[in-house]
């Protein structure tokens, strides 16, 4: 093991670039998978007829599959078709396709958590089907939504390092480029990188914890709540 | 005011509301009674179009609730309607849970929301709830809360669907009481509740309902002391035994 060769000032730089590229995928792919997912997972809460259908099925197989598969599809696939995408694009799109379906999943089961009665307590005094949404099942939804909003971010910014099978040269990638150095500099290097990856998706994590407890405290609980037999559905026309 | 003429409900193949026929006049508080199952929460969400009718005419405040002309909003507006389980907001202050509808349906002014509100719930008697949150208050300050909050509407209408039922024995009472003076102040009432003493010394008139169906229809004294039917007597011995 040779940690003073592995740290050299080179390598470190070498691996903080590599460091640059996982956050900037990562923060790319989360703003926009996040839009996506949100759009998406209304859309399958609203049931929408035909539509809603149709965005489930693609939810649903997305979600099914491995990301690494939705990787190779946009590198090796694609180009096949005519869509030629540098490395960083093909990564960043299959990201973006995997974590809005997983995002939109956690959309919609926070709006879904939302009590009927409280829906038909909104519709019933005149509001209408925007304006309860707005007021009352974002609101509400969203603060759920948070904590495993934040934890699907941090399993963004790991599988990042799958888009080390196209060259992507993020930190892992950049990490085998330094071992492929000196066989000595291994395990120093997996270490850093461990590290690394541990303090940024550990501080996500934090994040996270400080805003679910923010959340319970927050939580204003209406007395008992039983599961509504009434659907809200006739009531949404 | 509200007028049921043959109407039916069905939740698929299911006949939840058979043939009702119904008249409710302005100021008249009618308590709707029955066995669990009977369709008495579907009836009352009928009124305000939380369910839609299958067939028949249901006529409310000489609007047709089943029509496409009707504007399904603008009758909600003048109707209020109190839940089992309060259904406040929970992350919403006791006065924005009043005012949001006043603001954004009726389009009132916050100001002037605020003061309707505080009006409502000197009425409902909490007026020093008015910034707490939901969870704070107990249930029967917050079923008082849900009545104000449906009173801000200024509605010509108020559904009760079992408003005391989740409450704690303590507290019934109180809720009770804000009911009564609504009822004294001459608001049209519409009440399923399983409080008889309630619907003897309130309501102008009982219906009492089996299987979907009004099987009768009668002023309280005479429903209580003299029930016509089988099943309302059956009914009756049951709740008023224990
Ligand atoms: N959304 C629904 N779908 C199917 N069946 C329903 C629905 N709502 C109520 N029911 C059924 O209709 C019947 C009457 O219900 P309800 O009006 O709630 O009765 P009550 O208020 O008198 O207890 C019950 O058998 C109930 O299971
Ligand atoms: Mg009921």
């Amino acid at each position: 093991m040779d940690f003073i060769g592995a740290y050299s000032l080179g390598n470190l730089l070498f691996l903080l670039k590599g460091l640059g590229t996982t956050l900037l995928v990562a923060f790319i792919a989360i703003i926009f998978s996040f839009l996506i997912g949100s759009i998406l997972g209304i859309l399958r809460y609203a049931k929408i007829p035909v539509l809603s259908g149709i965005v489930a099925l693609c939810v649903e197989v997305i979600r099914n599959l491995p990301l690494l598969l939705i990787i190779f599809f946009t590198f090796f696939a694609l180009p096949e078709v005519g869509i030629k995408l540098s490395v960083t694009m093909a990564a960043i799109t299959a990201l973006i396709i995997f974590e809005s379906a997983m995002l939109s999943e956690i959309v919609r089961s926070g709006l879904n958590s939302i009590e009927k009665g409280q829906i038909e307590a909104a519709r019933s005094s005149g509001l209408t089907y925007m304006q309860t949404m707005q007021h009352i099942i974002l609101p509400q939804a969203l603060r759920r939504m948070v904590p495993p909003i934040v934890s699907q971010f941090i399993s963004l910014l790991k599988d990042t390092s799958l888009a080390v099978v196209i060259s992507l040269p993020e930190l892992l990638h950049n990490a085998q480029i330094v071992n492929g150095k000196n066989v000595n500099y291994v395990i120093p290097t997996f270490l850093l990188i461990a590290v690394i990856y541990f303090l940024v998706n550990y501080s996500l994590s934090l994040v996270a914890r400080r805003l679910e407890i923010k959340e319970r405290t927050n939580r204003k609980s209406t007395g008992k709540v039983l599961p509504a037999k009434h659907q809200a559905g006739e009531m949404m026309q | 005011m509200i007028s049921f003429k043959h109407v039916n409900k069905h939740f698929g193949d299911f006949q939840v509301l058979t043939d009702i026929n119904l008249e409710i006049k302005e100021g008249e508080v009618v308590v709707v009674v029955g066995p669990s199952g009977s369709g008495k929460s579907t009836l009352l969400r009928c009124i305000n179009r939380l369910e839609t009718i299958t067939d028949g005419e249901l006529m409310v405040n000489k609007k047709l609730l089943n029509s496409k002309d009707t504007n399904i909003n603008d009758l909600r507006k003048e109707i209020g309607m109190v839940f089992q389980h309060f259904n406040l907001y929970p992350h919403m202050t006791v006065l924005e849970n009043i005012t949001l509808a006043p603001r954004k349906a009726l389009g009132i002014s916050t100001a002037e929301a605020n003061e309707t509100a505080m009006f409502y719930l000197n009425k409902v008697g909490i007026p020093d709830k008015a910034d707490s949150y939901p969870s704070q208050l107990s249930g029967g300050q917050q079923q008082r809360v849900a009545i104000a909050r449906g009173l801000a509407l200024k509605p010509h209408i108020m559904l009760f669907d079992e408003p005391t039922s989740a409450l704690d024995p303590e507290m019934i009472g109180e809720v009770l009481d804000v009911m009564k003076t609504l009822a004294k102040d001459g608001m049209t009432m519409v009440v399923v509740t399983h409080e008889m003493g309630f619907a003897h010394e309130v309501a102008n008139r009982v219906v009492f309902m089996d299987h979907g169906r009004i099987l009768e229809e009668s002023e309280p004294a005479a429903f209580f002391s003299n029930p016509k039917e089988d099943r309302a007597r059956l009914f009756l011995s049951r709740v008023l035994n224990h």
